[in-house]
């Protein structure tokens, strides 16, 4: 499979995996191996005094996966930004799933405060990968910001309801000039196909692998399908049409010869 | 008594027992270091600067880390 290239870096795998809701650390830690991913989102929460063993971080193999924090929580891009600023802090990693997520109901992005943290955050040296609506304008304007890629939704994050916002979809893929990650609401191996068979560069998966009732087995299914429908976007999809076509030749059926007209 | 507001809940030490520094508290506190981040009063500390920032009774302290999340 060709390289998937962001901010200048080669990842082998276009299937990103989300560390939220698996049922433990080893749980986590198969799913991520078994998904072949090479980079996981995880999100900063303060750390609770009283409970300090959970710690996801330390599940995770820091040298064989790029951390990709996100800024879930943040409800304005101030907040995005402090959040954004002490991931960095913490790990050194100047890379950041930008996420602005206003309204707890939907966790629907929001646009104006995204664009206006992602032009913070890229004048301030980050690694940018804005989280979005499937909306092309803005798409456009956070590529002219400086962002690393785009990741429009396909449908409400953790809904698992599939590709609801294909046709926007397609034109951001038709568009844009950095990756386009397709993220959240992709509920199963065979939506993650068919996004990757619409172009784009990758998806980014958690709830429909950490919640599946086999975690591991669902991301080593997500893993072929996403490179299912990587090799058959490259390979170059036949054309649609709404009558047959015959696969087998239409000439020499065993029957009367006058009959054949 | 000296206090610090520790992730908005403030605590307690007794007088001269206040950890002298941010590297102190997480120890205190039996933290790992090396994946948590801190602010003071609204400002980050680098990490590789716990071991020399200073604490002074009455500020407010976030610590955060990463959990898991999409």
């Amino acid at each position: 499979m060709d390289k998937l290239v962001i901010a200048g870096k080669k990842f082998s795998s276009r299937l990103l995996v989300g560390t939220g809701k698996f049922a433990s650390s080893e749980v986590m830690a198969e799913a991520l191996e078994k998904s072949g991913a090479e980079i996981v989102t995880v999100a900063l929460r303060r750390v609770d005094i009283e409970n300090k063993n959970d710690d996801t971080l330390r599940a995770i193999d820091v040298k064989k996966y790029l951390l990709l924090p996100n800024t879930s929580g943040a409800r304005d891009a101030e907040e995005a930004v402090r959040l954004a600023k002490l991931a960095r802090a913490a790990t050194g990693i100047n890379w950041v799933k930008l996420e602005v997520t206003p309204d707890p109901y939907y966790l629907l992005p929001d646009p104006v405060e995204t664009l206006k943290a992602a032009e913070i955050l890229v004048k301030d040296g980050f690694i940018v990968l804005p989280y979005i609506n499937a909306d092309p304008i803005l798409a456009k304007k956070l590529e002219d910001a400086g962002t690393a890629t785009v990741m429009p939704l396909a449908s409400p994050i953790g809904s698992n309801q599939g590709l609801k916002t294909r046709a926007a979809l397609e034109i951001i893929i038709e568009q844009a000039n950095v990756p386009v990650v397709v993220d959240a609401g992709l509920g199963l191996p065979s939506h993650a196909a068919e996004a990757m068979e619409m172009g784009a560069d990758a998806v980014l998966i958690n709830t429909a692998i950490a919640t599946a009732a086999e975690p591991g087995e669902m991301a080593a299914a997500f893993k072929l399908a996403v490179e299912a429908g990587r090799m058959a976007y490259k390979a170059g999809a036949a054309a649609a049409s709404k009558r047959a076509s015959a696969s087998s030749p239409l000439t020499g059926f065993l029957r009367n010869a006058q009959k054949e007209e | 008594m000296e206090a610090l507001k520790i992730n908005g809940v403030e605590k307690q030490f007794p007088a001269g027992q206040l950890p002298s520094t941010v590297a102190k508290l997480l120890e205190a506190l039996d933290i790992e270091g090396a994946t948590a981040a801190a602010e003071i009063d609204g400002e980050i500390i680098d990490r590789e600067k716990f071991a020399e920032t200073k604490l002074r009774n009455g500020q407010s302290i976030e610590l955060v880390r990463f959990v898991g999340g999409g």
